[in-house]
């Protein structure tokens, strides 16, 4: 029994190397998206969230996953499910996680989790990742991917990016 | 006949593929940048949303999503014809965009609580990434109607031409009322229109923008879908404004002439190379 918690780590491990091809400053355990492994014997299974709907990433993400799984001594054999069952939300981010953001350069979701669908309105201005300014505001909700909003920062006359809460 | 789950996807996924397309023929053609890239995602959502709806149908017949999207003849697709229809200007992109989603969020909020185990929680999390369609949708519109005189004018008459194929949305179903009676979907179509109705009415009446053809679509409750299946003369691909009854008979795969050649492109690489991966 103890060999497999071991081995439940060592998949943990081994996931959280496993980058966002997106934004690759992060991995898939800083972003929330791994929702369960669960390890029987040899063989490992991975609970996917995709973060967006359309994310065009969640192919590739289920390969590397499947690949740094299957690398894992003493893992034989993987299976990697991807289910909108619980709904990812950008409260899945980790405190970890959004540190690596703002340090990618790409303001964390503000808020503490997704805001209602009648409650319509983006948060009035995002922390500049730069300069930490909040003096900024919003140019656009949508943004380069489907996860990225754009924002101005008035103190140091940079555009920067915002993951979108949802 | 079609199982009447696969048929409610169907009609929700033809919706967003069809208008997923034509949103993303704005890109590169916006009339500014902000909005270049404002369509490109949206399209890039709905055709997203369009993907998990098509998954989900492929898990009951063990059909291929590629193929439900990309594979199948111009009359097996059953999405309301407003979806279908040419961009025109920004007018009437505007006009439809501002419409469809607000149909779309109605129909999201009852199948929230499909009984379906897994639509339910995949409507979910569509709807928090549609409130960013809504907010765009309605900054927009506020934005025109309080805007100069020409832009208003063309706003406002494309809502009139827009409303009328809007609700083609709330055409029935194949089997609609074995959805309803399994709980696939708990509001029956004729309702959610309804609430459409009231709902445009009061939002436009607030914005100051006409609202004659809301009231003229109460009184109307039982809407007549043409039963013939023709499609619409077309002069050198340009159509003529629509009558009020050219927007219905999409959920039985009724296609106009603007299908075509969305069709053709939205296919093409399909066609060409079947199974392709990129
Ligand atoms: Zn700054």
């Amino acid at each position: 029994m103890s060999d497999v918690a071991t081995l439940e780590e060592a998949v943990w491990e081994a996931l959280a190397q496993v980058p966002d091809p997106e934004i690759p400053a992060v991995s898939v355990v800083d972003m929330g998206m791994i929702e369960a492994v669960a390890v029987t014997e040899s063989r490992a299974s991975v609970i996917v969230l995709p973060t967006f709907t359309g994310c065009p990433a969640i192919a590739v993400i289920e390969s590397d996953v499947r690949d740094a799984v299957a690398a894992v001594p003493g893992i034989q054999d993987v299976e990697v499910q991807t289910t909108f069952t619980p709904p990812w939300t950008t409260a899945r981010i980790t405190n970890e996680g959004r540190n690596k953001l703002r340090e990618f350069g790409l303001a964390p979701p503000t808020g503490t989790g997704p805001v209602l669908i009648d409650s319509i309105g983006l948060p009035r201005f995002a922390v500049c990742p730069f300069c930490g300014s909040k003096n900024t505001y919003n140019e656009n909700p949508f943004g380069p991917t489907p996860c990225r909003a754009l924002y101005y920062c008035k103190d140091c006359s940079n555009p920067f990016e915002q993951f979108k809460p949802i | 006949m079609t199982d009447p789950l696969v048929s409610m996807l169907l009609a929700l996924a033809d919706d967003e593929l069809v208008l997923g397309h034509r949103h993303s023929e704005w890109t590169g053609f916006a009339p500014h940048i902000e909005e270049d890239v404002a369509f490109s995602s949206i399209a890039q959502d709905e055709i997203g949303h369009a993907a998990a709806y098509y998954s989900l149908v492929a898990k009951i017949t063990g059909d291929d999503p590629d193929r439900l999207a990309l594979g199948r003849e111009k009359h097996e697709y059953r999405n309301a014809i407003l979806c279908e229809r040419a961009n025109g200007d920004w007018g009437y992109t505007l006009a439809r965009h501002w419409l469809y989603d607000h149909a779309d969020a109605l129909r999201l909020e009852a199948l929230e609580s499909s009984a379906h185990e897994e639509l339910g929680p995949l409507v979910t999390k569509i709807r928090r990434e549609e409130r960013y369609h809504l907010l765009h949708a309605d900054t927009w519109l506020k934005r025109v109607s309080q805007g100069p005189v020409e832009g208003r004018k063309r706003l406002a008459d494309s809502i009139g031409i827009a409303f009328e194929e809007s609700l083609g949305l709330f055409e029935p179903f194949e089997g609609e009322q074995d959805a309803l009676s399994a709980g696939w979907i708990p509001v029956s179509s004729s309702e959610l229109r309804q609430r459409f109705v009231r709902q445009v009415a009061e939002k436009l009446d607030a914005l100051g923008l006409p609202t004659h053809m809301t009231s003229h679509a109460e009184e109307g409750a039982e809407f007549v879908a043409s039963s013939s299946g023709d499609l619409i003369a077309s002069d050198n691909g340009e159509r003529s404004a629509p009558s009020a009854d050219d927007g219905f008979g999409g959920r039985r795969g009724r296609r106009t002439p603007d299908f075509d050649a969305l069709w053709e492109d939205m296919t093409s690489m399909y066609r060409t190379s079947p199974g392709a991966r990129w």
